[in-house]
């Protein structure tokens, strides 16, 4: 876990045990004290806990604005406070120590040490209304966090249904559990509460606590000892929890250990009530690695294809029905026919016109390295179907001793699982078409203002479509002219064109009719059309409202049809583009509602993709749509694609998810396709029984090749086998899953499911499928083994809840109708339809990276960029106010200075105006903060502080979370208002920046990242740029990764 | 003799219909088989569904002015269910989802070929009770 920079300076800030131990003056400071005025004053305790929770926050710095009404009261207990503690330290003198003491809890004790610690003594007396009332209504959202009340070690009651094997606590436990009973009684009662409930307070902060200091435990090793819940509320008894728990813990760590062959497992089991500290958020899994690829796949079977092309949801195809039943996630794959082969890997083209390609006479299996040869290598057995074909006279080869044919080397079709044959002329219905790109650009108004037309769109045929009702086309074939012959004309045209309409106070569009036109200019050749849209359609055919506006529709029933196209014109449209074989890009640049879900129909069915910039500036954005632009036109793209998946005999493809259009039961009908696409279909058994051993795949993509790199007019047939085991045994299937591929598949299925049904319940059915699957796999071990209440998962899977997670508050699923505007949604959506695995799970856990080291150290090697490359958990913790952060989510850079980064760093990268205005917008905070360093001293600083941060930042971040359909609106008010174009400056430390950059870009060529600059404590941008994508950290009422866990994990215990 | 013509008209016109449903099956069996694409099924099943449903409104409203108004009621559920699709636009199929619907489509018009040859059976027992009767006098 990076998360710990045990350098933070924060860190020493943070309350230490020490004050507050020192006197008993008891709560009735702490009442009168609190300014709060909802709670009365016993409602105290649950707010001192709280009280210490904030500086720790602080420290962080980074973390989302705590809870308003805690806030102030924060100072005021706090201080006193410390008098308070001192009795209890002596009972339990190792709670403080903590951090180091107690392996597994530390977390908990050291979160919520200080406060806590204290309460223990005080909570005699005052606890017996927080308990109640107070606690409820001031921490509901904790509770969300918290799935177990902290507290709840306390009471016996609720430990024993979490842990089993929980040992009596030594007497100590006992005696203060005795104790602190009364007080709690609200606490158990939490954790039903658990839930989902939003929060008001958006922050979950009080499971972020810093982590502590040094945590090393012996158990967070393995299993991770997981004691998810955060510390938030449950101030009390932490330490005496922290020492009981040990004994406790331990016996089950021991069995633990004897089971990792197994399985993996998480000690959740925390004290029972007390989930929160058992859980070392840094030890649960986080794929910090990005994707990693099954090996199992190609192991197995060293002739499959590279999983780049084709990944199985599990390499265990189960043998019987009922088994695969039991396999709640999803049985399918995703093929990326062309992915990008790294340089030397490139595909075998093998070329057989003469002799014919060998193909199955019954199933039309292309000939592998998976069919056999008998019968002296005069004919062959299809792999597929089982049938005997006769081997052709041209082909035919002897076999030696071993039954292998005798020129296998010169054959790489036999060799490798992925090879191209040259396809004869028979195999398409027509002649490869030149590429024919047609460029529709929106002309209106606010397209000429964004400097949208202005941008160089330097590439090959154009026409403007103004607007009619009645289209026709004037002489097709003067429309397109052929690049090369008339490149002058073209580029008099594209230098005219911000000219030509520079005087246009036009508003409408004539969408509609400009794709119809297009459509009959394209239908002779096909091809690819870019649509350049700013505005919604608004005159002719496939006109459309503003119903994105209409706030009555979400939340109900019909809010999904909000994501759905409006009408049947662009279903329709979308049809017969494919029909014709023209793929649909559309780019769309718009600071207004465009209805993408509508427009993007069209790229949807025609294999296009979208591209969504929203408040298009060119002098921002310019660079992206450039480069994203010159992509998209050189890339590899193969036309008029059709690709078909074959499966071996009882597996059937059932669906198939993705941007295409099914020609018939089992042909993708791909008008347009490249490397950047990724296909994803579901298989079901088709017979009860499957009696082979092997099961095998074959994705075909048939294409004529055309384009800038190969050689134009030859038809190809790309052919990717693999095969995979038959298994029996439902643990084998978890052994050989492979999270990725899962999960593309089920972002797909999320998707889809939100075009019929509320997003709650797209995100229900996906956590559904989660806890079904972990549940399966626990009954699996559970008769065997003494579980208690750890989580147990296998190894393939243990990024499944991170990942679980990660898809759940993805922009297409994330929250209600104000957490996202409708029309990032759906582009969000389209495209995530289409991305290959890798760059999915990149977009869905994208990669934190700190770079500050790197840019300061002395002597950098280039080389070193594998060493700076460790990406951080995405909690706010792992932010450092010292240090220069670079969020990367394939899409987008985001770069965080760090509050006390040194100004110079700043200067260097940015030149010194921007630097300066840097450092200026964060000037209202930053100067409450010096005039509390003057006065006050270190603890009181940190309230002080706090108090800024909440009413400076949380009043903007809350008002912006529940605005802000409002705020986002308006076109570039705050959304990246110093957004600045990272240029190159002439020092070293710049230029090692933009080397980072390019590298990372270089590692994912499909789209442009553009770089977003965040000062820390710049709200909101910060908050709408990186707060909300720190998917770790609880949100705005969405769940952390600890309370997700947690959740699951009661979920999966429920009906075993 | 009136009422021999009214069960005469009313047996063709459920053949009629009939033969409509029958139709739509076949494309989307040709559909699921491949022997057709899925532009041409979709087009021409959505070229006869509305007179399918045209047919059917006036066949009870027929029923409804000759007095027959248990067939008519009989009529009833299928009118409201057609009437439904129509008002939620769903009565056409959708090309570019023919095949994820397709299922669906193809079990929603096995029904109400079912429901059709039950009123052809009683509108042949009435048929053929009236023809009686017309002997007996």
């Amino acid at each position: 876990m990076g998360t710990e920079n045990p350098g933070r300076p924060n860190f020493p800030m943070r309350p230490p045990p020490g004050p507050f131990a020192s006197a008993p003056p008891t709560m009735t400071p702490f009442s009168s004290s609190r300014p709060t005025p909802p709670s009365a004053p016993p409602t105290m305790t649950p707010f001192s806990s709280a009280g210490p929770r904030p500086p720790a926050r602080f420290s962080d710095q980074s973390v989302p604005p705590p809870p308003v009404t805690s806030v102030p009261p924060a100072g005021g207990p706090y201080q006193q406070f410390p008098t308070s503690l001192f009795p209890s330290t002596a009972q339990a003198p190792p709670i403080h120590a903590p951090p180091q003491g107690q392996p597994s809890f530390q977390p908990r004790a050291s979160q919520v040490s200080a406060s806590s610690v204290s309460f223990l003594p005080q909570s005699q007396v005052p606890p017996v209304p927080m308990g109640s009332s107070p606690q409820s209504v001031n921490f509901s959202p904790s509770g969300v966090n918290v799935p177990q009340p902290p507290t709840g070690s306390l009471f016996s009651g609720p430990r024993p249904n979490i842990q089993p094997t929980f040992s009596p606590p030594d007497s100590s436990y006992s005696a203060t559990k005795s104790t602190f009973q009364p007080p709690f009684p609200g606490y158990p009662s939490k954790k039903s509460a658990v839930s989902q409930a939003p929060s008001p307070f958006p922050a979950k902060q009080g499971s972020f606590m810093p982590p502590p200091p040094a945590p090393s435990s012996p158990f967070s090793s393995q299993q991770g000892s997981y004691a998810p819940p955060p510390p938030v509320a449950a101030s009390l008894g932490y330490q005496s929890r922290g020492q009981m728990q040990h004994p406790s813990s331990a016996p089950p760590i021991g069995g633990i250990q004897s089971l990792t062959e197994d399985f993996s497992s998480l000690s959740l089991a925390s004290l029972p009530g007390s989930i929160d500290p058992g859980c070392d958020r840094r030890t649960l899994p986080r794929p910090l690695d990005g994707d990693v690829e099954p090996s199992s796949f190609t192991e197995m079977y060293p002739m499959n294809c590279n999983p780049r092309y084709l990944r199985l949801t599990t390499s265990g195809i189960p043998s019987s029905q009922s088994l695969a039943s039991r396999w709640h996630l999803t049985l399918g794959a995703v093929v990326c026919p062309l992915a990008e082969d790294p340089e030397g890997e490139e595909v075998p083209v093998i070329n057989y016109i003469s002799t014919g390609i060998i193909r199955c006479r019954r199933c039309r299996t292309y000939v592998n390295p998976y069919v056999t040869f008998t019968d002296a290598g005069r004919k062959w057995r299809c792999n597929i179907c089982a049938l005997l074909n006769d081997v052709p006279g041209d082909y035919f080869a002897n076999l030696d001793a071993t039954g292998r044919r005798i020129d296998l080397d010169q054959r790489p079709e036999l060799l490798k699982g992925s090879v191209e044959f040259v396809a004869p002329t028979d195999y398409m219905n027509r002649p490869p078409m030149p590429p024919l790109y047609f460029f529709l650009i929106d002309v209106s108004i606010s397209a000429v203002r964004s400097g949208m037309i202005g941008s160089s769109l330097a590439q090959p045929q154009m026409m403007v479509v103004s607007d009619l009702d009645d289209i026709f086309v004037p002489l097709p074939d003067d429309l397109l002219v052929n690049l090369s012959e008339s490149r002058n004309v073209v580029e008099t045209f594209l230098d005219s064109l911000p000219s030509m309409f520079q005087d246009n106070v036009n508003v409408e569009s004539a969408f509609g009719p400009a794709v119809k036109a297009a459509f009959m200019v394209m239908s002779q050749l096909g091809g690819k059309l870019l649509i350049f849209q700013n505005t919604l359609p608004s005159l002719g055919v496939g006109r459309l409202k503003l119903r994105g506006d209409d706030l009555r529709a979400y939340g109900t029933d019909k809010e999904h049809l909000l994501r759905l196209p409006e009408g049947s014109f662009y279903k329709q449209m979308a049809a017969d583009l494919t029909k014709y074989q023209i793929g649909v890009n559309v780019y769309a640049f718009s600071d207004k509602y465009t209805d993408i879900a509508s427009l993007g129909t069209l790229a949807k069915y025609t294999g296009g993709q979208v591209y969504y910039y929203p408040n298009f500036q060119s002098s921002i954005h310019g660079e992206k749509l450039r480069h994203e632009l010159a992509r998209d036109l050189t890339r590899e793209t193969a036309w008029e694609a059709v690709m078909r998946i074959r499966c071996g005999k009882g597996i059937r493809c059932t669906s198939y998810h993705g941007n295409f259009m099914l020609r018939s039961t089992d042909l993708l009908a791909l008008p347009t396709v490249d490397c950047d696409k990724a296909y994803a279909v579901q298989l079901s058994l088709e017979e009860t029984l499957l009696t082979t051993q092997t099961v095998y795949f074959q994705a075909v993509l048939l294409y004529p090749l055309s384009g800038y790199t190969a050689s134009c007019g030859e038809r190809r047939i790309r052919v990717h086998t693999a095969a995979a085991p038959v298994v029996t045994d439902l643990g084998e299937m978890y052994r050989q899953a492979d999270t990725g591929a899962i999960f593309s598949l089920f972002c797909r299925l999320a998707i889809e499911k939100t075009l019929t049904n509320k997003l709650e319940d797209a995100r229900n059915s996906l956590q559904l499928r989660i806890v079904k699957a972990l549940r399966e796999y626990r009954n699996l071990y559970a008769v065997q083994h003494r579980l208690g209440s750890r989580m147990i998962y296998p190894d393939s899977l243990k990024f499944l809840c991170s990942y679980g997670l990660a898809l759940s508050k993805s922009l297409p699923l994330k929250g209600g109708y104000a957490d996202a505007q409708l029309d990032e949604r759906c582009a969000a959506g389209f495209t995530m339809m289409a991305l290959p695995v890798k760059r999915l799970l990149k977009l869905l856990y994208p990669s934190l990276i700190r770079i500050d080291e790197y840019l300061l150290k002395p002597s950098a090697q280039t080389d070193d960029f594998k060493n700076i490359m460790k990406r951080l958990p995405l909690v706010a913790e792992s932010l450092d106010s010292r240090g220069l952060y670079i969020y990367d989510d394939g899409f987008r850079f985001v770069i965080w200075f760090g509050r006390m980064l040194s100004p110079d760093v700043a200067k260097n990268l940015l030149g010194a105006d921007f630097a300066a205005e840097l450092s200026k917008v964060q000037s209202l905070v930053n100067e409450a903060i010096l005039v509390a360093t003057r006065l006050l001293n270190r603890i009181l600083l940190n309230m002080l502080f706090l108090f800024c941060w909440f009413l400076c930042i949380s009043e903007r971040l809350r008002s912006m979370l529940r605005h802000d359909e409002v705020v986002l609106n308006s076109p570039g008010s705050f959304m990246f208002p110093t957004q600045v174009i990272l240029t190159e400056h002439d020092n070293e430390m710049s230029r090692r920046l933009m080397r980072i950059l390019k590298k990372l870009r270089e590692s994912d060529p499909s789209y442009y990242q553009l770089p977003y600059l965040v000062r820390q404590g710049e709200q909101p941008k910060e908050g709408l740029l990186l707060l909300v994508n720190l998917l770790e950290d609880q949100m705005g009422g969405t769940s952390g990764y600890v309370d997700w866990i947690m959740q699951i994990h009661r979920q999966v215990q429920q009906n075993t | 003799m009136g009422d021999l013509f009214i069960w005469l008209i009313s047996f063709f016109i459920l053949i009629a219909l009939l033969v409509l449903i029958v139709y739509q099956l076949m494309c989307l069996a040709d559909l699921e088989f491949d022997y057709i694409n899925p532009y041409d099924s979709s087009s021409r099943i959505n070229k006869v569904v509305l007179p399918e449903f045209i047919l059917q409104g006036f066949l009870c409203v027929f029923y409804l002015l000759t007095g027959h108004w248990v067939m008519a009621l009989l009529c009833g559920p299928y009118l409201y269910y057609n009437v439904r699709l129509y008002t939620q636009k769903k009565h056409l199929v959708d090309v570019t989802e023919i095949f994820n619907m397709l299922p669906r489509e193809k079990k929603q018009r096995l029904f109400k070929l079912g429901y059709l040859v039950l009123l052809l059976f009683f509108s042949l027992f009435w048929m053929i009770w009236s023809t009686l009767e017309d002997m007996d006098d």
